[in-house]
């Protein structure tokens, strides 16, 4: 066997490639077969999968929203303590207030002009938008209180 | 989307709705992806997984034509290699909290580049992962040879020719490689 010089950590990456390669290319009943296999029931892993999915969504509005506070903190002379908490029913007030906005609708997809039907995820995200936008004041100087 | 190609992307809400509905044979994949890129890391693969999640819809962009799941595999494998680093791919995170509690703790993901001694234990770490992982073959020299081989970035036409083995019989192998793998480390090797 002619082995080339690598580290122990490049020869693992090496084969983790193949790994993940090989189950990439798979067939899908080959890898529900598998799951029967190590009792795993695949209903409940997708469930799981997805749950972990959204707060994943949650923990990356989080940060958007913490880093456009920062932003907005660093310029200005409040000694509000660094949030961490978001008060969804205020950010929704706040963005069904710009919705309601004469001019400001029609320039808003379809999809955004529907908050009542958006999860907080979304609304976290429309309202770092529309702060990006210049459309929505940060935090609409409510502190955060609704 | 760089300036002067004309790849379409998927935006955040199409890469979100592409994941909200994988199959469950697709999530599995993604599940096994993240345990092989964070063993012998200091990475649960849950954080991989969730770190991947977080930057496709936040960060990296997915030309619509690339499937989904590959996408987010290469965004593991990334971020397994050390590029957590980077600005985009690090996440601050916070308890998420139901509507009106307060939480006082948060944390940051651990920052997956090696000081200097860090990877001289990574090193250690890997040669003792490499070693357990070979010893799963020891009753296979085949399975042994293409584990090996592959660790040594033999290509398939070598290893074919070193185990002797048709294409059918070598992917048989490589299978045989990956669940062993699997069920030795089911929850990822960790030092």
């Amino acid at each position: 066997m002619t082995a080339r010089k690598k580290s122990e950590r490049e020869a693992l990456d090496l084969l983790a490639d193949v790994l993940v390669e090989d189950i990439l290319t798979a067939a899908d009943k080959d890898i529900l077969a598998e799951l029967k296999e190590d009792n795993i029931d695949p209903e409940r892993l997708a469930a799981d999968m997805r749950a972990l999915f959204e707060r994943s969504i949650l923990v990356a509005n989080k940060r958007r929203l913490l880093a456009a506070k920062a932003g907005v903190a660093a310029s200005s002379p409040s000694t509000r303590a660094a949030a961490t908490t978001i008060d969804i029913q205020d950010a929704r007030r706040r963005l069904r207030a710009v919705l309601e906005t004469k001019g400001v609708s029609q320039r808003l997809t379809l999809a955004a002009r529907k908050e009542s039907e958006l999860s907080d995820a979304d609304i976290l995200n429309m309202v770092e938008d529309l702060q990006d936008l210049g459309l929505l004041p940060p935090d609409g100087g409510q502190d955060g209180k609704a | 989307m760089s300036s002067g190609q004309t790849v379409a992307v998927r935006s955040r809400d199409e890469v979100a709705e592409a994941i909200r509905t994988l199959t469950s044979a697709q999530f599995a994949r993604l599940k096994a992806v993240s345990r092989y890129y964070s063993s012998g890391r200091p990475i649960e693969p849950e954080d991989l997984l969730q770190m991947a999640f977080a930057s496709a819809i936040d960060g990296r962009q997915c030309p619509a034509h690339v499937d989904v799941v590959r996408f987010l595999a290469g965004a593991m494998r990334s971020i397994a290699h050390g590029e957590a680093e980077k600005v985009e791919h690090r996440l601050v995170l916070v308890p998420v909290p139901k509507t009106g509690e307060q939480q006082d703790r948060d944390f940051e993901f651990p920052d997956t580049r090696p000081n200097p001694e860090e990877q001289m234990i990574s090193e250690e770490n890997a040669a003792a992962l490499r070693d357990a992982t070979l010893r799963l073959f020891e009753d296979d020299r085949q399975a042994r040879d293409i584990a090996e081989g592959t660790m040594a970035d033999m290509s398939v036409e070598e290893l074919r020719e070193l185990t002797d083995l048709d294409q059918t019989g070598y992917d048989s192998k490589r299978r045989l490689i990956r669940r062993r793998i699997d069920k030795a480390f089911p929850k990822g090797w960790k030092p």
